[in-house]
């Protein structure tokens, strides 16, 4: 079973990504900030197979931060350089894409197109596959 | 008469005219009057007073008697010093000359005014060692002049030369006065523009009335000032006197600069150029404007090393410029260059700061719209994702009843959001009316509205500053965001502090808290739309600030993290009369309501009127009254079970229900239970005795 980390500080956006990617057979594990991300992460190591991370939520100490989800991509590449990560936000610009590209991430993915989010889970670890 | 009454006579007469003559300091009337009195007093035929002029080289006839007297100054009279007539040989030689029969006198002129002449004296004027004229006494008798006759009229004749004397150095102070006044005045004219250098920063302001206190105070033909363009090849004429200077401008007149003008010269030399007789001034250009000119100043505007433009001064007399005139206007032209600097700078300053406010209002404008693009995403995102997964599920057959209720609460709780959005937004476009409101009232409105316990809450309201102006709808909605700011940063305790402010008229309202407070990338962000932490529409700031500051008021917001966050703003202050006013017929109240402060304020001024008022939150026992009064936000009884009470004791359709805050939703629904109206809460004399009615 392939096991999807989730973070993101709306409870609402979270909770509807949750059901969607259970709906389509993923086991999903889910955090709503930085810290609790990777809390979550170190206490299922080696079981994650993609974490999608929201761009925007609160960072480490827990302020909200923008671009706090890029801290944890890092974050979370040092600790598994092979994690394929989705960066997930509301904001449609070239820039962000561009940095979540350089930090790591797979795939920047725009809130409001998110019906084709398990097909590129799908694609990406297909292609890893 | 008898030589010796004779003698006393002339003696008396040379006296009285001596005093006269003394007293008299207009020149031509001293002269007039001299002629007259010896004629009247000495009856002699005819007498004259000559000056020397100018150069000395004749003597001018300046007063003589009668008709003869008038025609001849009318020519001009003049008689050569040194000529041979009595007059010329008498000034030249500084001694009288007497012809008692002038037919025997050969120096004696024929003159055709006098015919009658036999006997003629004249009589040097002096003064000191010099000569200022002569006096001639003619008489139609022959050898008419005694001895005494003589040594009266030439005592007479020393007494007018002191007298001329004195009236010229009357007439010289009197210059000197004049001078020292218009001295005065034109340095008066100096403050004035030195004056208006530190008040007006307007150049459009400035410069016109620089010119026209110029030409008013020195009485001269033109005033003008040119600044130089961007490049610094042109003059620009920016302010001219009068109907010319309108003409000019109208027409954009311009010099160049260089030596082809008198104000290019004095720009570009960085010198003044004076001309006081233009034809003689190589550089002077012929303006058709101002044909009269003839005499013309050029003041370079100097400031610091930097020539800014030039003032032009015209004047219609030749050499019109006295050496003060050319002081005060240079120490005036130094002003206003200090001025036109000044101006300058300001206007560069305003551009900077034009420039920083696009910039700002561009970045407030960018992060709002991001701040709602993020929110819109997050908020629609739950929407159509569970759509999406529904529509999947309905298709296959495979619905989850549980999971499809938490899907719809889902859908629900994202669409109510969105709902909100358009509640805030509604609040700042709906049409104010300000009135004085209680401001603890609208404080426990607030608490009650949003569902925030009492006991969260302390209040010390001043009650100097008890009342504010504003719509009590709007200010409720606008103290309901600030304190549910407060409950959703986790405050223990919400401190409300009201004074009467600093600033006259207003009063200062502080809502402290002791919250978890917000860092101050968090604080600089505070008043965007749809900025929030706490995941709701993040319009509760700017909501209030738009409703604040609709009420003429303001509000500022400090807070650290950690610590808490405190809301400071200022609202104009109501004074609230209590005037007495008409129960309207009604003998007796029953108000449902806390016992809080507007319930006091409320009853003391019903009872005030006559009115027996029963105030109470027990629903049982209700006591009948002419008008029941139920209070939305009573915090010990519910509106909704209040109405019900007062249905079965059969008193709903005397109920009116009074809010601080109308909401259209709760006012049809209270009216659809029966009662008989619902109105905003009275906070005046005025606003009860109209309820009353």
């Amino acid at each position: 079973m392939t096991t999807v980390l989730l973070v993101d500080d709306e409870r609402l956006v979270l909770r509807s990504l949750e059901k969607t990617l259970l709906r389509a057979g993923f086991d999903v594990l889910t955090a709503l900030d930085c810290k609790s991300g990777r809390e979550v992460f170190a206490q299922n190591k080696g079981q994650v197979d993609i974490a999608i991370l929201d761009l925007n939520m609160p960072g480490f100490d827990g302020l909200p931060k923008a671009g706090a989800g890029l801290d944890l991509l890092v974050d979370l590449k040092q600790q598994q350089a092979s994690l394929p990560v989705v960066i997930l936000t509301a904001y449609d610009e070239v820039n962000k894409a561009r940095d979540a590209v350089s930090g790591g991430a797979s795939a920047f993915f725009v809130k409001g197109r998110e019906q084709g989010l398990v097909e590129l889970i799908q694609k990406i670890l297909g292609g890893q596959g | 008469m008898t030589p010796a009454e004779r003698q006393t006579h002339l003696l008396k007469t040379a006296a009285r005219t001596a005093k006269m003559i003394t007293m008299i300091l207009d020149p031509q009337e001293l002269l007039q009057r001299t002629v007259d009195v010896i004629c009247d007093e000495f009856k002699f035929y005819y007498a004259g007073v000559f000056l020397l002029n100018v150069t000395g080289q004749y003597a001018v006839l300046r007063a003589g008697r009668g008709e003869s007297g008038a025609a001849m100054i009318a020519e001009g009279h003049k008689l050569l010093v040194g000529g041979n007539s009595m007059i010329g040989s008498c000034v030249q030689n500084r001694q009288a000359r007497i012809a008692l029969d002038v037919g025997a006198e050969a120096v004696r002129f024929e003159n055709p005014h006098l015919p009658n002449t036999r006997s003629e004296m004249a009589l040097p004027l002096i003064v000191g060692d010099e000569v200022i004229g002569a006096l001639t006494v003619q008489s139609e008798q022959e050898a008419a002049f005694l001895d005494d006759d003589i040594s009266a009229l030439q005592t007479m004749a020393d007494q007018l030369a002191i007298a001329i004397h004195n009236s010229n150095l009357h007439r010289r102070n009197q210059d000197l006065i004049r001078q020292t006044e218009r001295r005065t005045r034109l340095l008066e004219a100096a403050n004035v523009v030195g004056r208006e250098v530190t008040s007006i920063l307007a150049l459009d302001e400035l410069l016109p009335g620089t010119v026209n206190i110029i030409c008013e105070a020195y009485g001269f033909y033109y005033a003008g000032v040119f600044l130089l363009d961007d490049k610094g090849d042109y003059a620009v004429l920016r302010a001219g006197y009068g109907e010319a200077g309108k003409a000019m401008l109208a027409e954009g007149y311009r010099l160049k600069v260089g030596p082809g003008s008198m104000i290019g010269a004095a720009i570009s030399f960085g010198e003044a150029r004076i001309a006081l007789d233009v034809e003689e001034e190589r550089v002077h250009f012929k303006n058709p404007h101002l044909p009269h000119t003839r005499s013309e100043m050029a003041l370079p505007l100097i400031f610091g090393h930097r020539v800014l433009g030039a003032v032009t001064v015209q004047s219609v007399e030749e050499r019109a410029f006295s050496q003060d005139d050319i002081t005060t206007l240079l120490t005036m032209a130094e002003h206003l260059a200090v001025a036109i600097s000044n101006a300058y700078t300001l206007e560069s300053l305003k551009e900077a700061h034009a420039e920083l406010l696009r910039t700002k209002v561009f970045e407030a404008l960018t992060t709002a719209t991001t701040e709602a693009i993020h929110w819109i995403g997050n908020k629609t995102l739950p929407i159509s994702m569970t759509v999406a997964r529904l529509r999947e599920e309905i298709a296959e057959g495979k619905v989850d009843l549980a999971s499809l209720g938490e899907d719809l609460d889902m859908i629900a709780e994202s669409a109510d959001q969105i709902t909100q959005v358009k509640e805030q937004l509604i609040g700042a476009v709906r049409e104010q009316r300000p009135r004085p409101v209680l401001l603890a009232d609208a404080i426990e409105a607030a608490v009650h509205q949003r569902g925030l316990s009492a006991d969260l809450l302390s209040m010390q309201i001043d009650p100097s500053a008890a009342y504010a102006v504003a719509d009590s709808t709007q200010l409720v909605r606008a103290l309901g965001n600030l304190l549910q700011n407060s409950g959703e940063a986790g405050a223990k305790s919400v401190r409300v502090v009201a004074t009467p402010s600093e600033e006259r008229g207003m009063l200062r309202l502080l809502i402290v808290d002791d919250g978890m407070g917000m860092p101050a990338e968090t604080l600089e962000k505070a008043w965007s739309p749809f900025f929030s932490t706490r995941g709701h529409q993040g319009l509760g700031l700017p909501a209030s600030l738009h409703v604040i500051s609709q009420a003429q008021g303001r509000i500022t917001l400090n807070s650290e993290m950690g610590k808490g966050s405190k809301v400071e703003i200022h609202l104009p202050l109501a004074r609230v009369s209590e005037d007495g006013f008409s129960s309207n017929g009604v003998a007796s109240v029953l108000l449902v309501d806390d016992n809080d402060e507007w319930a006091a304020a409320f009853s003391a001024l019903l009872e005030g009127a006559g009115v027996k008022v029963t105030r109470q939150t027990a629903l049982d026992g209700l006591p009948a009254a002419d008008l029941v009064l139920v209070d939305e936000h009573c915090s010990a009884v519910g509106v909704d079970a209040a109405l019900a009470a007062l249905d079965q004791a059969g008193l709903t359709a005397k109920t009116v229900v009074l809010t601080a805050a109308l909401n259209p939703e709760r006012v049809t629904r209270y009216l659809r239970s029966g009662v008989r109206d619902v109105q905003p809460k009275p906070y005046t004399a005025a606003e009860i005795a109209a309820l009353l009615q």
